[in-house]
């Protein structure tokens, strides 16, 4: 069966194909639409998979779009009218919003794909979070959590999965919270709070976190209430974000944190109000921990079964994820590439193939490279095209040496190598790579190449095999760590060496990276290893600040050209900037502007 | 050639612009409303800059490939000045207060909202740059012209100005270079369709108000007596412990059809 799994108008729309069971294709429209966080209906994504396995729309045998859009309005509908007439200055909006394109998705599909009325599906958004974890999983019968702002209704839920040769696949949710209360609006309101843009600085808070100490800690729990069933409740006299207001949290909120954030204001966690935003980061961080293992824990004591899989936007939380690693009692806990709204693309195709169509089950390949693939000649002809200097390594070899041998120089590279990760994270084929050793190194590429803020971390990749010797893993830690899922300790007697990859917690979330997996990466990183004695990359997507991760050649290479990275790879094809002097004003003045640089 | 980098030549008139200095002296006058317009000008830069970056990797000529990479850093570099200078006089005012920023009265740099860079070609890129351009240098030009008072921020903006009188050239000359016969057309073309945009986005603002009034009376004409359902309904389920009740809410095993919507 041929079946196409679409997520769209909230953020991080994407589409993903299954095909007889497998994923074929997968990736976020704002890869293609190169707008960040893109919502709108991604047509491009759509048009790419469908190309990539070589089929037309109608050769599509369901189409499966990752909510439901009625029982969503009827959400929003709901809380403006029991919240009515503080819901006024939301009202307008919301309804135009829905009215005008979010509730008519059938017929949207329709328009773009001509596909007949039946052939669309509808799942539920939290259970598709819990397909994508699920059902991308190499375990058999598992624990399912999924957490993120909301769905329809649920913004949290607990339940199991079973699957296997012989056998239907089941996906059980057994509870749910339902919005208002909301673990994932929590974080965000904090996010806004301190002045970054939710659904997108969520990882800045838990990044600010380390800095701070968690002295707010009882108030966040006076916010956020453990109900007697093991749940949570928010005090909603906190928020404003269920009436739709301006800013998501209220008054009451600003008179216990004090002044929120300005999004412009810098922001330096080791004096003054810097070390206040730090020290609401920490305490909405620790809370969310305590809550989250908490319900993870009473789930493995309900379920007995040693697996975990997480899903939703909350699963991006690497720290969390970590602790509930170590101390839920679940044995190995499994976090998909893309645990967010993007991913429910495939979790919508694959639980679309395995429950409502009753098909057998089928493993899914475990890598996250399902998009597009780059185009080595590319990079080769504009490079050219520009005079920049290009190189053609003869083996693969010969270009790991050479690429590590840079590294080691203390050279920032640009790697791009066959098709790009589906999620947020560059996990080696649209990467920035460094050497880990100095904080010189850090903060170069936090100046002049990502352009961000001096607090935030860089992540090591590391073999999957060497992980240990690095970095203090529980048991299934590197396990955790392949999607970059988990934040770690790196060990005392390596921090020296890995200062830039290091953070102020003495933490890191790294990516183990295994050969079966990523062999080319893998083998990158051993070559690395030989020359410099510590088989560690400093790993960052491939993009610059406000800009999706590239995806084509043409865009490394634009990226590659406007900021301060070294060398680009594409393949076995090495650009860098060192360039022979050119004739013409534009090019006599761009190499002296290069040369005072 | 009007004018290089290094070597500006005179800036455009600013037209209607011009005429408009006394309320332009006006709008930059409260410190507070200076500064929030440069963080504003700021994002107008920096999305300018992406659309420029996209361009390039858009673009089959290489000379314009290059082009675009130059202006696309450049419109960062002015991001980031705007940025810090707004920054830093953010951090000496006592009053944080927002004030409305008058963007519509003092607007910036218009960016290439016009022109969608993925589907339209380099000629009309080009033509649209240069207007866009030659009125963003005009407009720098009156900020600089009425900032006599803040010497700093006149400073950002006679730099940003050189700059944009490049910007301003080079796209003529492109122009002119790859549409010999039709460039004079394609200006043409551009300005009437920078004035159809200006209609679509009064006549989008106009619909978007008739709107929300239609809807702002229904909110408190027909919504009442819902809400009053509503809220009952609310207190109702808060005594049933299985909907609604705090913490969990007990799911039936069983999914949910995948036909429905509902």
């Amino acid at each position: 069966m041929r079946i196409l799994g679409i997520s769209a108008h909230y953020h991080d729309s994407a589409a993903a194909l299954v095909i007889e069971g497998v994923p074929v294709a997968a990736v976020q429209e704002e890869r293609l639409s190169r707008r960040k966080n893109d919502a709108a209906f991604p047509v491009a994504s759509i048009e790419w998979c469908l190309e990539e396995a070589g089929i037309e729309p109608a050769d599509l045998d369901a189409v499966v779009f990752y909510e439901k859009p009625m029982l969503k309005f009827e959400r929003i509908l709901t809380m403006a009218l029991r919240e009515w007439p503080h819901t006024f200055p939301n009202f307008p909006y919301a309804m135009k919003s829905s009215l005008g394109g979010k509730l008519w998705v059938k017929g949207i599909i329709r328009s773009w794909l001509g596909v007949p009325a039946e052939r669309i599906l509808f799942s539920e958004h939290h259970l598709s979070h819990a397909a994508t974890a699920f059902l991308t999983a190499p375990t058999q019968e598992a624990a399912i959590l999924t957490a993120d702002g909301v769905g329809e209704w649920a913004t949290l839920t607990v339940g199991r999965g079973r699957r296997g040769e012989g056998r239907p696949t089941e996906i059980e949710t057994l509870r749910e919270v339902r919005f208002p209360h909301s673990l994932g609006m929590l974080y965000s309101t904090f996010t806004a709070f301190l002045g970054f843009a939710v659904n997108e600085g969520e990882y800045k808070v838990m990044g600010l976190a380390a800095y701070g100490e968690p002295r707010f800690a009882d108030d966040v729990r006076k916010i956020v209430r453990r109900t007697t069933d093991g749940a949570f409740r928010l005090d909603m006299s906190f928020f404003e974000y269920h009436r739709g207001a301006k800013t998501s949290y209220s008054q009451r909120f600003v008179d216990t944190f004090g002044a929120p954030r300005a999004p412009w204001e810098p922001l330096d966690p080791a004096v003054g109000d810097g070390r206040r935003y730090a020290d609401i980061a920490a305490s909405v961080q620790l809370v969310l921990e305590e809550i989250l293992v908490d319900i993870a824990r009473a789930l493995r004591a309900e379920t007995g079964l040693p697996d975990l899989c997480l899903g939703g936007g909350v699963a991006l939380n690497g720290v969390c994820n970590a602790r509930i690693l170590r101390e839920s009692g679940f044995e190995r806990v499994f976090v998909p590439s893309a645990p967010g709204d993007a991913g429910c693309a495939l979790g919508a195709a694959l639980l679309a193939d395995r429950v409502h169509f009753g098909n057998p089950d089928r493993m899914v390949p475990i890598h996250p490279y399902w998009g597009p693939r780059i185009d080595t000649a590319e990079l080769a002809r504009v490079a050219r095209e520009d005079g920049l200097d290009l190189c053609e390594l003869p083996s693969d070899e010969a270009l790991f040496d050479r690429v590590a041998s840079e590294l080691h120089a203390g050279k920032i590279v640009g790697w791009m190598d066959g098709r790009s990760e589906f999620g947020p994270r560059a996990l080696g084929n649209r990467s920035i790579l460094g050497a880990p050793h100095t904080a010189e190194q850090r903060d170069r590429l936090n100046r002049s190449i990502k352009f961000r803020e001096d607090f935030r971390p860089f992540a090591p990749a590391v073999p999957f095999e060497h992980a240990s010797t690095y970095f203090d893993l529980p048991p299934g830690g590197a396990v955790m760590a392949q999607n970059m899922s988990g934040v770690f300790r790196v060990k005392d007697e390596h921090r020296g060496k890995l200062a830039a990859v290091t953070h102020v917690d003495g933490t890191a979330r790294l990516q183990a990276v295994s050969a079966d997996v990523a062999p080319r990466f893998h083998a990158l990183l051993e070559a690395y290893g030989r020359v410099s004695g510590v088989p560690v990359l400093l790993n960052t997507s491939l993009n610059l600040a406000g800009e999706p991760i590239v995806n084509r050649a043409i865009e490394g290479y634009s990226t590659f050209r406007r900021s301060g990275i070294d060398h680009l790879v594409a393949g076995r094809t090495v650009v860098s900037k060192r360039r022979a002097p050119r004739t013409g004003e534009i090019g006599a003045r761009e190499d002296a502007e290069q040369a005072a640089q | 050639m009007e004018g290089s980098r290094d070597n500006p030549v005179d800036v455009p008139r600013g037209g209607m612009d011009a005429w408009l200095k006394p309320i332009h002296r006006w709008v930059w006058r409260d410190p507070l409303r200076r500064a929030y317009k440069l963080l504003a000008f700021a994002e107008t830069e920096a999305d300018g800059g992406r659309d420029l970056a996209r361009a390039a990797e858009m673009t089959p000529d290489a000379n314009l490939r290059r082009l675009y990479i130059r202006h696309a850093m450049d419109e960062q570099r002015h991001a980031e000045m705007f940025r810090r200078r707004g920054r830093t006089m953010l951090s000496t005012l006592r009053r944080r207060q927002a004030v409305a920023n008058a963007n519509w009265l003092s607007p910036g740099e218009r960016s290439i909202d016009g022109v969608v860079v993925e589907k339209d070609n380099d000629e009309a890129l080009l033509a649209f740059l240069h207007l866009s351009e030659r009125a963003a240098a005009a407009r720098f030009a009156i900020y600089r012209d009425v900032l006599g008072h803040d010497p700093d921020t006149r400073a950002v903006f006679t730099r940003i100005l050189r700059d944009e009188v490049f910007h301003m050239s080079y796209s003529r000359q492109e122009l002119e270079r790859i549409a010999p016969r039709r460039h004079g057309l394609r200006l043409w073309a551009a300005r009437l369709h920078r004035i159809w945009k200006a209609y679509l986005r009064v006549a989008t603002a106009i619909a978007g108000v008739i709107g929300t009034c239609v809807l702002a009376i229904q909110y408190f004409v027909l919504l009442p007596w819902f809400a009053l359902l509503a809220k009952r309904a609310a207190r109702r389920l808060r005594g049933d412990p299985h909907r609604d009740a705090p913490g969990w809410t007990v799911r039936g095993s069983r999914v949910r059809a995948l036909r429905t919507q509902y």
